[in-house]
């Protein structure tokens, strides 16, 4: 390919950054590993194994969300409601465990009622034309009234088996390795699997990224979005019922602000508000920044009530980064059409 | 549905339906406990209402310029803080106000410098500094013992008398009668409208949009400051979480009130009383022994019936439009409202 004046003045520095910004996964790599590195310096305690060991097992539950929420935010829809279901199903598993049902079933209720919610919220938006936001929204106010009214303010208890420490992570699966880890890692694998080589991932990506294109080729938009709010149903149900065997017992406000830490940990991953942009991948690697960031200012010792300051900075910075790696990104593609066509850029 | 032309027409008037649901509640509310209308119970309730009512109409001007603003909420909640603060290190009440609304401000200003100078989501703007504002209330009130102020005239704010009326109603009565009038009696004010009707075509006529649109946001962070100076003269005592949730409550007004969520249509007195037909709902389910939890369902039930209600309003208005037009030259074509405009997060690239 013939190399034009511009591309010749072109720096390694520039093109490493290009590159950067160009494609989100690596953007959010990147970020991750200054992170780690400033870390290293400031902070030896931040590298130890068992701090990282922490940091990824607290991350699991924020990160199943941000897959869940990646899959609504690449068709085009955003999940307001999914910290408040991830609680909602919580209390379902603890309540089933309670009334005396088998681990099974009360796993299966759990994912029957993340289904449900999600099925509301997708009926709410594409039949009554509702907002995804004011919907989800709506939803979120309502799903949080019937758990407070359901377990009157006061947690749910007395539900933690044996086999429930194992689903939370307390107790290890075998050596470090604990049950969380590995429901995460099946969660991306079947959810990526979804986006990456399935006609329904297809959709989602065609969807979000023009609803009248998606149309008028023949796809039913409003089954996908539906769908796709089913699958973040689903996907909180999953991290509720982790959440439910970590933290030994079900509050009503369990899943407040689980919900910005799932959007900032899928677009930190590169996943547009816009819709038909996102990774599986990118919203692990988001959810695993976030929780560094987080395991970082602990460990400086600034106190856990600045921590909701921060999670918004670094939402604003996300999407700030976002922005500018959709004009870079653009801009490329430009330069890229004008080689082909010969044109001196 | 046949509707008489008259009915539809009047019923498709921003805030008249609204208007009329509100009185029945009332009336209703009054026939199962009489002491629903004592003077006492209404004047605090309305009092109780007041810093939200300002938060809808803040809402509802961004809502009708096709944005939304999610961060309202906390902001107040952070400028009650900072009056509080402004007042315990000492300062007397006219600065204290002024640095409760200065907070409400900044923050204005930066969610729209954000949405207009870089192009970022509205909503996830707002959805950030909602959390930023209420994070940096938790530190202040973990540094700063907000309460027992007895700066003199602070709580004159809401308690004093004028003429008979707590000073509370006459200070949001001026506001709203400022908005109402800034909305549709100014250049600016139906610019708003045109942005969020169409902001293209508002672009191709000469309005620059991007500034509208930061007034708007500089405009409901102005109110959400005046609401939080009202929240702390009221309660003397802010606490760590004072506002949150409180967006869900506004926004929920704006669209009992037939604020259209797709932008360019709604009025500051039409907002005014859908924000005060879930505060008489609040105080309704409250006199009558239900638990305040339920008024969280209430409200999300509220924002679908408004919003479905709505839909029902223009198709209504429409039909009756097109009946009107047949005969003529060239009937319109059955345009599908809504559909187009309600899909997605209402954000344009």
């Amino acid at each position: 390919m013939e190399t034009t004046s511009s591309q010749k003045n072109q720096t390694i520095v520039d093109r490493v950054v290009t590159r950067l910004l160009v494609d989100p996964t690596l953007g959010v790599l990147a970020l991750l590993v200054l992170i780690c590195l400033l870390a290293a310096f400031t902070l030896p305690v931040f590298l130890n194994g068992s701090n990282l060991y922490n940091l990824v097992n607290n991350s699991l539950v924020v990160m199943i969300l941000a897959m869940g929420m990646t899959v609504v935010l690449v068709s085009g829809g955003i999940d307001l409601s999914i910290g408040t279901t991830m609680a909602l199903c919580a209390g379902v598993t603890a309540a089933a465990m309670n009334f005396g049902l088998p681990l099974f079933a009360a796993l299966l209720a759990a994912l029957a009622m993340g289904a449900l919610v999600g099925l509301g919220n997708g009926l709410l938006i594409t039949r009554l034309g509702l907002p995804d936001f004011i919907a989800t929204l709506a939803m979120l106010g309502f799903a949080s009234g019937v758990l407070y009214i359901w377990t009157k303010g006061v947690p749910i208890i007395g539900y933690m088996v044996p086999e429930f420490y194992i689903v939370g992570g307390l107790t290890p699966l075998a050596g470090p390795l604990t049950l969380p880890m590995v429901i995460a890692l099946l969660v991306a694998l079947v959810l990526g699997g979804i986006l990456g080589f399935t006609r329904l991932g297809t959709h989602f990506f065609a969807v979000g990224s023009s609803k009248t294109g998606a149309m008028q080729s023949g796809v039913r938009v409003e089954r996908v979005r539906m769908q796709a709010y089913i699958v973040s149903g689903l996907a909180a149900a999953v991290a509720g019922i982790i959440m439910a065997g970590r933290n030994t017992n079900v509050p009503a406000d369990l899943g407040n602000g689980y919900e910005i830490q799932a959007i900032a940990a899928a677009v930190i991953g590169g996943a547009a508000l816009s819709g038909g942009r996102g990774r599986i991948l990118g919203a692990i690697l988001g959810a695993i920044t976030l929780a560094a960031a987080v395991n970082l200012i602990n460990l400086v010792g600034v106190p856990s009530s600045y921590q909701k300051i921060v999670i918004g900075g670094i939402l604003v910075a996300a999407v700030l980064a976002n922005r500018i790696s959709a004009v870079v990104s653009g801009k490329v593609r430009q330069r890229k059409a004008m080689v082909l066509e010969g044109i001196p850029a | 549905m046949n509707f008489p032309r008259a009915a539809s027409r009047a019923l498709s008037t921003s805030g008249v339906p609204i208007a009329i649901a509100l009185v029945l509640v009332v009336v209703i509310f009054q026939i199962i406990s009489p002491v629903f209308l004592t003077p006492g119970s209404v004047r605090d309730y309305i009092n109780n209402a007041i810093p939200i009512l300002l938060l809808t109409v803040g809402v509802a001007i961004v809502i009708v310029a096709g944005g939304i603003d999610l961060s309202v909420g906390t902001v107040a909640g952070l400028s009650a803080g900072t009056t509080m603060w402004a007042l315990v290190s000492g300062a007397p009440t006219w600065t204290a106000v002024l640095v409760g609304v200065a907070t409400g401000l900044v923050f204005g200003l930066f969610n729209g410098l954000m949405i207009t100078v870089f192009g970022i989501n509205d909503f996830i703007v707002t959805l950030a500094t909602l959390n930023i504002a209420g994070g940096l209330l938790i530190v202040l009130t973990e540094q700063v013992p907000l309460q027992g102020v007895t700066t003199p005239g602070f709580s004159d704010l809401v308690y004093g008398n004028f003429l008979g009326v707590p000073t509370g109603f006459w200070i949001a009565a001026v506001i709203f009668a400022l908005m109402q009038f800034f909305l549709i009696r100014t250049v600016f004010g139906r610019r708003i409208f045109a942005i969020g009707i169409a902001p293209g075509a508002a672009n191709v006529a000469g309005v620059n949009v991007n500034r509208v649109r930061l007034g708007t946001f500089v405009l409901s962070g102005l109110l959400a400051g005046a609401a939080g100076v009202l929240l702390a003269s009221r309660l003397g005592a802010v606490q760590a979480f004072l506002g949150n949730g409180y967006e869900f409550i506004a926004i929920a007004g704006a669209v009992l009130g037939g604020v259209s969520l797709a932008g360019g249509r709604g009025s500051v007195w039409a907002a005014v009383a859908g924000g005060l037909m879930l505060a008489t709902l609040q105080q309704g389910l409250r006199l009558n022994g239900v638990d305040p939890v339920y008024f969280s369902i209430v409200t999300g039930l509220c924002i679908v019936a408004g919003v479905v209600f709505d839909r029902r309003i223009q198709q209504l208005a429409l039909g009756s439009f097109r009946k009107r037009a047949k005969g003529g030259p060239t009937p319109p074509a059955p345009v599908k409202l809504q559909e187009t405009h309600l899909l997605g997060t209402g954000k344009q690239d």
